[in-house]
């Protein structure tokens, strides 16, 4: 994982564990359909997979060569940041897939395509899914996602389809 | 019997009655029809054979849906019953009588967050009871309200049986001039795809800042394209009505949902594209209506958490055009995708008919209320030059479009425009993608193909590339990891410094995240407008979406209209 993610993740866990600071309550103020477009209403609540502010993020940036891909990557708050706006038009089950998303961020591009291509029918044995559902929540945090492999995966053996 | 006094007549000749012989010739004969065959599933909707409505819930799990126990659902079934159901308001939802939900569909006195209350608290099977009760003026004025952004807007497809990138740039930005919100492209040979992505991302973005745009190609590839930048959303996500189709798609409903969220991951928009007649075209319906089985894709859909899909029949539109009530059933599908609270881009593109007159009748019930996206896509090019089978509108017909709308008052997404805006933008993506094939050491783009791309009206106007080389860098370009920043790199430093910004923009909407949400759209200054923002608020007469007077204004002047005051 990016280090700096990983770093990022880090702190925002502990931060939620820190009832009472600034900090935390930043965290936890839930952001709704008056804050949309967040890119507008609350840009500053918005950073890029390297930590970039969008301020940050300038065309002449990407001209110099000081930005590069991962400069433009969401993030995993900004997914959830998304999601709760989601929610509060109404729309939990696209939520939940935001949420779903934001899970997968770290999860390298390659892999996720083999894990996509994995769930297809009769491609996968039920332990490989399983085993990919273990690599997701342990690998990746991807708790929601991990189990929703393992899922399909006992469904796939109810249904006759997985991999002969 | 007068009946039978008119068979003996033919009977005893064989005389034609010129009536019918002219009849025979005219272009609505020579499309095919057939009766119901309900058992089969060759029926659009209202099947004796379809499940009557019915939920049980225990402790929070769905044990019987739609007439099956938990134990016999299939994986659809499963899928539906654990993802795409309010189950808080089910049981509520589902004892209130059909046809009063459906009288509320068209009752102004009864706003669109109510009608979701109930019409996302219900099974499919109650679904297609619901609007089996209307007729389709009123599946039209279901659409008004239900619709998920306050405007409508349209899509194209941006393709040519060439896969000439010049032209792509070119018509992609003559279509943006025209006033199209979202475009998409496709291939005729699948290593094209970079080359047409980044055509149409940079043609339409010449032709209006803050189109989005997509390439449709096989799945795991469409993602590739999207986590490298080259597209902005992805809608070619099929999901079907039948587990056997679902298989024969090479997908499952987990499958599907799991490349949901590896897009969103990745901050590209999707959509999921689901239609009526599919099934059955692959002989698999199960014995059940079409309408029926797209409720269920519906269903998936939304259980997936996407935020819209692509319905109308799409490309099986044949299929339902063939039997009675068909057209009513597709428009019934797209109103259930807004009774699912789901973006609807509401299809109107595949060829299906020779006469001119079904073409237009096929588009009303779309048109006339106004869907997220009218067409998905209106072909931005003669039909030959139509990659995806031919389209239902095309460039041929861009003023017919316009003055319907004008005719009627009526805001179906596209403006007039004048010759010298359409050849002036097309010239410029035409430098444009000539530019940037240069900065990134692609194949030479030379003068005469950007001249005949700016003045072309389709492919039989172009030169032959030498398609080899091209697909040797088109290549080469995805292994070189090459992505949408270094187009952006490449058009500054060609000079192209405001398409550059464009594409940039698009890149950095990506990390926002704020186009995800339902019924997107970017607009010239790269706002989002989405069903959040800009929701649907119709409530009757002088309430919802009003053409303003500007805009008004605009779609009166079309270029053959005499102006009085210049009359001496």
């Amino acid at each position: 994982m990016d280090q700096e993610l990983l770093v990022r993740q880090i702190m925002q866990e502990v931060l939620k564990n820190m009832q009472g600071s600034a900090a935390a309550e930043e965290v936890t103020e839930k952001v709704t359909v008056a804050d949309y477009p967040i890119g507008e209403k609350r840009p500053e609540l918005i950073k890029s997979a390297s930590g970039k502010s969008l301020d940050e993020l300038t065309l002449e940036g990407v001209v110099n060569g000081t930005l590069e891909a991962k400069d433009f990557r969401i993030t995993k708050d900004t997914l959830e940041l998304q999601a709760e706006v989601a929610e509060s038009a109404g729309r939990g089950f696209f939520a939940v897939n935001l949420r779903r998303a934001g899970e997968l961020i770290p999860v390298p591009d390659a892999r996720l395509l083999e894990i996509y291509n994995a769930l297809r029918p009769y491609r996968s044995t039920k332990a490989e899914l399983y085993a990919i559902g273990d690599e997701l929540i342990d690998e990746y945090g991807a708790e929601v996602s991990g189990n929703f492999v393992k899922e399909a995966a006992d469904i796939y053996e109810k249904r006759n389809r997985l991999k002969k | 019997m007068e009946e039978c006094f008119i068979e003996n007549l033919r009977g005893v000749e064989t005389v034609r009655s010129k009536r019918f012989e002219y009849l025979d010739q005219r272009p609505v004969n020579q499309d095919g029809y057939a009766l119901d065959w309900p058992e089969v599933g060759f029926i659009a909707m209202n099947s004796p054979y379809d499940p009557t409505p019915s939920i049980k819930i225990e402790n929070g799990v769905v044990v019987e849906m739609d007439g099956k126990t938990a134990d016999e659902f299939d994986m659809l079934d499963a899928f539906i019953a654990k993802y795409a159901i309010n189950l808080d308001f089910a049981e509520e939802a589902m004892a209130k009588d059909s046809l009063e939900i459906a009288r509320m569909l068209v009752d102004i006195n009864v706003n669109r967050a109510e009608c979701l209350k109930y019409t996302t608290a219900v099974t499919p099977a109650k679904l297609v009871e619901i609007v089996g009760n209307l007729n389709v003026l009123e599946v039209m004025m279901g659409i008004t309200k239900m619709r998920a952004r306050l405007k409508p807007a349209n899509q194209c497809h941006v393709t040519n049986v060439k896969d000439n990138m010049i032209q792509i740039a070119a018509d992609a930005a003559e279509a943006a001039v025209r006033g199209f919100a979202e475009m998409e492209t496709t291939v005729g040979i699948v290593r094209y795809a970079p080359f047409n992505a980044l055509a149409i991302m940079l043609g339409a973005n010449v032709g209006r800042p803050g189109i989005l745009t997509q390439c449709a190609v096989e799945e795991a590839t469409e993602l590739d394209l999207g986590m490298r930048g080259y597209t902005a959303y992805a809608e070619t996500v099929s999901v079907y009505g039948t587990e056997d189709v679902f298989m024969d798609g090479d997908d499952t409903p987990w499958s599907k949902a799991f490349l949901a969220s590896c897009y969103a991951s990745r901050g590209v928009k999707m959509r999921f594209t689901s239609g009526t007649g599919s099934e059955v075209q692959m002989g698999m319906a199960e014995g059940k209506s079409m309408l029926y089985l797209e409720a269920r894709c519906l269903a998936v859909t939304r259980g997936a958490g996407v935020q819209g899909t692509q319905n109308g029949s799409v490309s099986c539109i044949g299929v339902p055009a063939a039997v009675p009530g068909g057209i009513r059933a597709v428009a019934c599908e797209n109103l259930i995708a807004a009774m699912l609270d789901l973006e609807n881009a509401s299809s109107n593109d595949q060829t299906f008919t020779h006469s001119d007159l079904r073409r237009v009748a096929r588009s009303i019930p779309q048109f006339i209320p106004g869907t997220d996206y009218i067409c998905s896509g209106y072909s931005a090019t003669p039909n030959y030059d139509n990659m995806f089978a031919g389209s239902n509108w095309d460039a041929d017909d861009y003023d017919d479009w316009v003055v319907i709308q004008r005719d009627l008052k009526v805001d179906a997404g596209l403006v007039p425009a004048t010759e010298d805006e359409v050849v002036a933008a097309r010239n410029k993506a035409a430098r444009a993608i000539q530019a940037i094939f240069r900065e990134l050491g692609l194949p030479e783009i030379t003068d005469e193909e950007v001249e005949a791309g700016t003045y072309a009206r389709g492919s039989q106007d172009m030169p032959d590339r030498d398609v080899v080389a091209d697909l040797k860098a088109a290549t080469e370009m995805l292994e070189r990891g090459v992505t949408g920043l270094d187009f952006v790199k490449a058009l500054y430093k060609a000079g192209f410094e405001d398409v550059a910004e464009s594409i940039f923009n698009i890149q950095k909407a990506k990390v926002v995240g704020d186009y995800l949400h339902t019924a997107s759209m970017l607009d010239d200054k790269f706002h989002v407008i989405s069903a959040v923002n800009s929701p649907n608020c119709y409530e009757g007469p002088m309430t919802g979406y009003q053409i303003s007077p500007e805009l008004w204004e605009k779609l009166s002047n079309i270029r053959t209209a005499v102006d009085p005051s210049k009359i001496n």
